[in-house]
C-alpha cells in the first residue's frame, strides 16, 4: 500500500477540520507515519498555507491581529490524534477482522499523539485552538437505507449505488441521522483521547463546549484570564445576544468548573482571577439591560432562569454564578463589584437591582454556604494589596500581577 | 270616655282601620276635620292651597253639612291621609282657624296627634255605634256621632267664592306682567290691536263667547269680547288698559284660569288646577262672574290681524329696474421714483441674455453668499433672491422688498401709496408667490416651489460612480462533517504498537 503523503492528510483531514467540509478518516496513523509527515511539511507548503489562512480566519473574531504561526510538528500530531480518535467510531473498526488488541493499539497510539506538552504561550494556545475550534461541533452523517427485503445502515459513508437503484420498485427508503460529538468522541474508547487532547487546548473550552464533553479545568485555563484581549474575547462569546436560558449556560458551565476547582487545592491568585472573571460576567448581564425601560425595574433574566418554577431545569452552577458577587461581597469586597461599575450611574443601579434580586431568589443560605467554601481558599488575614497600586509602582509588571480582567 | 297615648313601636290598636306610618304615626285612610262653619273650612282651605297643592287631595276630598245627635250643624270636611306630613300640615291649619282633626278609616274616627301624644291616641273603648248615625269621631273627652246632612263639592265651592280686590293689586312686577289677558270689547278690539302691534308688544288675540247653558239667554253674542294674551306688557300701557272702559285685564292662575288683575281668589287657584277641566278657560271676573271660555285658547298672532288697506280700482303695476355692475373706481397701479431712502436690495432680476455672466460672477463669490441665495429661471428672466443683501451681484434690476415675497425694483415705488396688505391682496398676492414689480412691463408672479438654492444650481449633474464596499467579517465556517473512506479489509495488518514513553511530558 503506498504511503500516504502529508498534503493529502491537510488537505482532506486538517483544512476541513479548521475551516469545515468533509474531514475523510481513512486508516489509523501510525507514529512513524507522523514522524515522516513532520519532514515532509516542508514540501506541503500549498496546503500547509491553505490552513494557515483558514486558522487566521478563525481567529479573526476573537483578537485584533491573530499573531503570525505556522502548522507545527505538535500540532500535527494533535491532527493525527484526532484522526485516530475518529477511525474508533468507523465502521471497519467494528469487524470481526479488528481485534480487540488492535483496537487498543490504536487508542494507545492517539493517546501517545495527542499526548504533547501543555502550553501556556499565547500564539501557540491560539494556534490550537484555531486547529481544534470544530472538534465540539463535528458531526456525521448515518443513512439507514431499506428496501423491501432488508435494510443496511452506513456510518458516514455513501450507500452503493446498487442498493439505492430502483427505488420505487425496491420500495428504498433512505433515512439520513445526524451524529455528534457524543457518538463519535465521547464513547469510551475515544474520550480519554479527547480528554487528554483538550487540556492541550484550554481555549477552545473556554470558549465552546458540550455537555458529552469532559468538564473544564480552570488551572489549565485561567492563564488565559490574565490576558485582556484573550479575556474580552472570551466574555464576549460566553454571553451572547440571545434568549435568558441561551446566556447563561456558557458563564454557568464556568462556575460549574470553578465549584470543582474549588474542591481542589489551587492558588490563590487562580481563584481570584477566575472569581473576578465570573463577577464580570454578572456585569454584562447588567449591561445588556442597560436599555430597560425602567432602570430599577426587575431584570427578566434574572425572573426567568432563577424562578423557583425553573429550579429543576437550572444548569448546574447557576446558582453560584450569580451567588458569586453576593458571596464575594462578604469574604472579600473588592472582588465582589468589577472595577468602573460605580462611574456608570445606570450600570451601577442595575447592578443593585440584580443583587437584591439574586438574594431574594436563591436566599441567602446558598450565598452563605458559598462564601465558606471561599473562606477555605482566600486568606482574610492576608491583606492582599490594591491591583491599582500595584500599577502606579510598578507598570511593567502591572500587567502580569493584575489577577482581574481589564474588560 | 277615654284616649290612650300610643306608644314607638305599638302596632295593635283598639280603634278599627287604623296603622302605625313608617314614622309610627297612628294613621287611618282619611282624615277628618270638623268646623262649626263654613267659613272655618274656607279660612282651611285658603291657608292650605297658599302653602301645598291641593290637587294631592282633591281626588278624595268630601265637604259635608252634619248634624249631631243634639241638632247642631257643622262643617265636615274629609281628605285622604296620603302622608302623615300632608296630615301634620292639615291639623296644624285646622287647629289655626278653630277645627279639630281626626283620623279613621270608615266610621270611627280617633283624634290625630298632638304635642302631648306624638305618635297619635288611641280610643279604648270604642263601642256600638247609636243608631241613625253615620260616622263617630273619639275626642279627649268625648265621642261624637254625626248624621250627614249634605255635600258641598269643592267645585261649587270655588265658583261661589268671590274674588276680593287687592290694596294696590293693580302695580304688577315685570314678573307678573310677563303673561296677561286682555278682555277687550268688540268695538276696541281693531284700535287695541294696533295700538299693541305699534308698541310691539307680541301678542295673541282671539275672540270669544262665554258659554251659557240656558236656551232662553239670546244676548249671549253680545256679551262676547276678544281676548289677547300679551306678554311682557308695559307698565305705562298697563295702566292705561286698566284705566280704560271696556278693557279688563286679567292674570292667569294656573293652565285654565284667571283671575282679574287687582283681585285675588280666596283660594290659590294655581294649587287646585284639577278642578278645572282641561277643555275649558275660566275667567275670573270682579262681581261675582265667571266665564267658562272653550279651552286651550286658540289665539292667532295680532301682527296679523292688523287692518289692511285695499285700492282694487288702482292697481299698481311693479315697476321693472334692471341692475348693472357698479362703475369701477380704482386707479392704476404705476411705479414711480421714490424719494425715501435706499432701501435694502433683497433680490435681482437677471435677463436672460446676461446668464452667461451670471454663472462667471458665481466662481467668484464666496461659499457663504452662494449658499444663502436661491434662483428662479423665468422666462422674464432669472429673478435671484436672497436671505441678506444681495448686491454682491451686480446685474440687472436690484429689487428690494415691499412686503413679504413683494418685490419692487430699488428706488422705485408703488403709487397710488397703499399698505401691503392692500396691494398684496389686489394682486392676488399670498404666501408661496413671489410677486415682482418690474420697471418696463407688468409684475409677475413665480412659485416659491420654483427657486433652487444658487449651490445646487450652480453646479451641473455629475456622474459619479459608486464604489463596492468590502466586507473584512469573517467568515462563517462551515459544517465540519466527518466521511469514512473505505478502507481495506486488512486496513489495520501491520498497525504498529504505541511506543512505551511516558504520555503526559511536565508542561511549560
Amino acid at each position: 500500500m503506498p504511503k500516504l503523503h502529508v498534503r493529502e492528510f491537510l488537505e482532506r483531514f486538517v483544512r476541513p477540520l479548521v475551516a469545515g467540509g468533509e474531514l475523510h478518516v481513512a486508516a489509523p496513523i501510525p507514529l512513524a507515519d507522523v514522524e515522516r509527515w513532520t519532514g515532509e511539511l516542508d514540501h506541503a507548503s500549498v496546503e500547509l498555507v491553505a490552513v494557515d489562512e483558514a486558522r487566521h480566519v478563525v481567529l479573526s473574531t476573537l483578537v485584533c491581529r491573530p499573531p503570525a504561526f505556522v502548522l507545527d510538528s505538535d500540532e500535527l500530531c494533535l491532527a493525527a490524534g484526532l484522526h485516530n480518535a475518529l477511525f474508533l467510531v468507523h465502521p471497519r473498526a467494528d469487524q470481526w477482522s479488528v481485534s480487540e488488541k488492535q483496537r487498543r493499539r490504536i487508542i494507545e497510539t492517539a493517546l501517545a499523539l495527542v499526548s504533547q506538552p501543555l502550553s501556556r504561550n499565547r500564539t501557540r494556545v491560539m494556534a490550537r485552538h484555531a486547529l481544534l475550534n470544530n472538534l465540539f461541533h463535528l458531526t456525521r452523517n448515518d443513512v439507514t437505507v431499506s428496501w423491501w427485503t432488508g435494510r443496511a445502515r452506513f456510518h458516514g459513508q455513501t450507500p452503493p449505488a446498487r442498493l439505492v437503484a430502483w427505488k420505487g420498485m425496491r420500495r428504498v427508503r433512505e433515512e439520513v441521522t445526524v451524529v455528534d460529538f457524543d457518538e463519535l468522541l465521547a464513547v469510551p474508547d475515544t474520550a480519554p483521547v479527547i480528554a487528554t487532547l483538550l487540556r492541550r487546548t484550554p481555549m477552545t473550552q473556554l470558549l465552546d463546549s458540550h455537555p458529552g464533553a469532559p468538564p473544564l479545568h480552570w488551572e489549565d485555563a485561567v492563564f488565559l484570564l490574565r490576558d485582556s484581549e484573550l479575556a474580552r474575547a472570551v466574555a464576549y462569546r460566553l454571553v451572547p445576544d440571545a434568549g435568558p436560558r441561551d446566556q447563561v449556560i456558557g458563564p454557568a458551565r464556568l462556575a460549574a468548573a470553578f465549584e470543582q476547582m474549588l474542591e481542589r487545592a489551587p492558588e490563590e491568585a487562580d481563584i481570584r482571577a477566575v472569581a473576578a472573571f465570573l463577577v464580570h460576567l454578572n456585569a454584562l448581564f447588567c449591561l445588556g439591560e442597560m436599555s430597560l425601560r425602567e432602570a430599577g425595574a426587575r431584570s427578566p433574566l434574572i425572573s426567568t432562569v432563577l424562578s423557583a418554577e425553573a429550579a429543576g431545569q437550572r444548569p448546574r452552577g447557576l446558582a453560584t454564578l450569580f451567588a458569586l458577587p453576593g458571596a464575594l461581597a462578604l469574604v472579600d469586597p473588592r472582588l465582589s463589584v468589577p472595577p468602573g461599575v460605580e462611574s456608570i450611574p445606570a450600570l451601577a443601579k442595575r447592578w443593585m437591582v440584580h443583587r437584591a434580586q439574586t438574594a431574594e431568589l436563591l436566599s441567602d443560605a446558598v450565598i452563605d454556604a458559598l462564601a465558606q467554601r471561599l473562606r477555605r481558599h482566600l486568606r482574610p488575614g492576608q491583606v492582599a494589596r490594591d491591583p491599582s497600586e500595584v500599577i502606579a509602582l510598578s507598570p511593567n509588571e502591572s500587567s502580569e500581577q493584575d489577577p482581574a480582567p481589564q474588560g | 270616655m277615654a284616649l290612650e297615648h300610643v306608644a314607638q313601636g305599638q302596632t295593635r290598636f283598639f280603634t278599627p282601620g287604623v296603622a302605625p306610618d313608617p314614622r309610627g304615626i297612628l294613621l287611618g285612610r282619611y282624615c277628618l276635620m270638623t268646623f262649626a262653619t263654613l267659613e272655618g273650612a274656607v279660612s282651611w282651605f285658603r291657608l292650605y292651597s297658599s302653602e301645598a297643592s291641593l290637587d294631592e287631595l282633591l281626588a278624595n276630598l268630601t265637604i259635608t253639612k252634619a248634624r249631631t245627635a243634639l241638632g247642631s250643624r257643622e262643617i265636615v270636611v274629609q281628605i285622604p291621609a296620603v302622608s302623615s306630613y300632608a296630615a301634620d300640615r292639615s291639623a296644624r291649619l285646622a287647629r289655626l282657624v278653630g277645627g279639630a282633626i281626626y283620623t279613621g278609616t270608615s266610621k270611627h274616627y280617633v283624634k290625630y296627634r298632638d304635642d302631648r301624644s306624638p305618635y297619635g291616641y288611641d280610643a279604648v273603648d270604642i263601642g256600638a255605634m247609636p243608631a241613625g248615625m253615620d260616622f263617630m269621631v273619639h275626642g279627649d273627652e268625648f265621642a261624637q256621632g254625626y248624621i250627614r246632612e249634605g255635600d258641598l263639592p269643592f267645585g261649587r265651592l270655588l265658583f261661589r267664592l268671590s274674588i276680593r280686590k287687592l290694596p294696590g293689586g293693580e302695580r304688577l312686577g315685570p314678573d307678573d306682567r310677563g303673561e296677561l289677558y286682555l278682555a277687550v270689547a268688540r268695538g276696541l278690539a281693531d284700535g287695541i290691536i294696533r295700538y299693541l302691534w305699534r308698541n310691539k308688544v307680541e301678542a295673541q288675540a282671539g275672540l270669544f263667547t262665554p258659554g251659557s247653558t240656558s236656551a232662553f239667554d239670546d244676548q249671549v253674542r253680545g256679551r262676547g269680547y276678544m281676548l289677547i294674551r300679551a306678554r311682557a306688557l308695559p307698565e305705562r300701557i298697563l295702566a292705561l288698559f286698566l284705566g280704560t272702559p271696556g278693557i279688563d285685564v286679567f292674570r292667569p292662575a294656573g293652565a285654565n284660569a284667571a283671575v282679574a288683575v287687582g283681585h285675588e281668589h280666596p283660594i290659590d287657584l294655581a294649587s287646585c288646577a284639577s278642578v278645572f277641566p282641561p277643555e275649558t278657560f275660566h275667567v275670573f271676573w270682579p262681581n261675582d262672574r265667571v266665564d267658562v271660555l272653550p279651552g286651550p285658547l286658540t289665539l292667532s298672532d295680532i301682527g296679523d290681524l292688523t287692518r289692511v288697506d285695499l285700492e282694487l280700482d288702482r292697481p299698481r303695476d311693479p315697476a321693472q329696474h334692471t341692475g348693472a355692475p357698479a362703475e369701477p373706481i380704482g386707479v392704476e397701479l404705476k411705479l414711480a421714483a421714490s424719494m425715501g431712502p435706499p432701501r435694502r436690495v433683497v433680490a435681482t432680476l437677471i435677463p436672460l441674455e446676461h446668464g452667461s455672466r451670471l454663472k462667471r460672477i458665481l466662481f467668484a463669490l464666496p461659499p457663504v453668499s452662494l449658499r444663502g441665495h436661491r434662483v428662479a429661471a423665468t422666462d422674464r428672466g432669472i429673478l435671484v433672491v436672497g436671505s441678506e443683501n444681495l448686491d454682491v451681484i451686480p446685474l440687472g434690476q436690484l429689487l428690494y422688498e415691499l412686503a413679504p415675497g413683494l418685490l419692487v425694483p430699488l428706488g422705485m415705488d408703488v403709487v397710488p401709496r397703499v399698505s401691503p396688505d392692500v396691494l398684496a391682496r389686489a394682486l392676488g398676492h399670498g404666501a408661496g408667490i413671489v410677486t415682482v414689480f418690474t420697471a418696463e412691463g407688468r409684475p409677475f408672479q413665480v412659485s416659491e416651489s420654483a427657486f433652487a438654492t444658487l449651490e445646487r444650481r450652480a453646479l451641473a449633474k455629475l456622474d459619479v460612480e459608486r464604489a463596492e464596499g468590502i466586507d473584512y467579517a469573517g467568515e462563517a465556517s462551515a459544517e465540519a462533517q466527518v466521511v469514512n473512506d473505505a478502507v481495506g479489509r486488512f486496513a489495520l495488518w501491520g498497525f504498529p504498537d504505541a511506543p512505551d514513553r511516558k504520555l503526559l511530558p511536565p508542561g511549560k
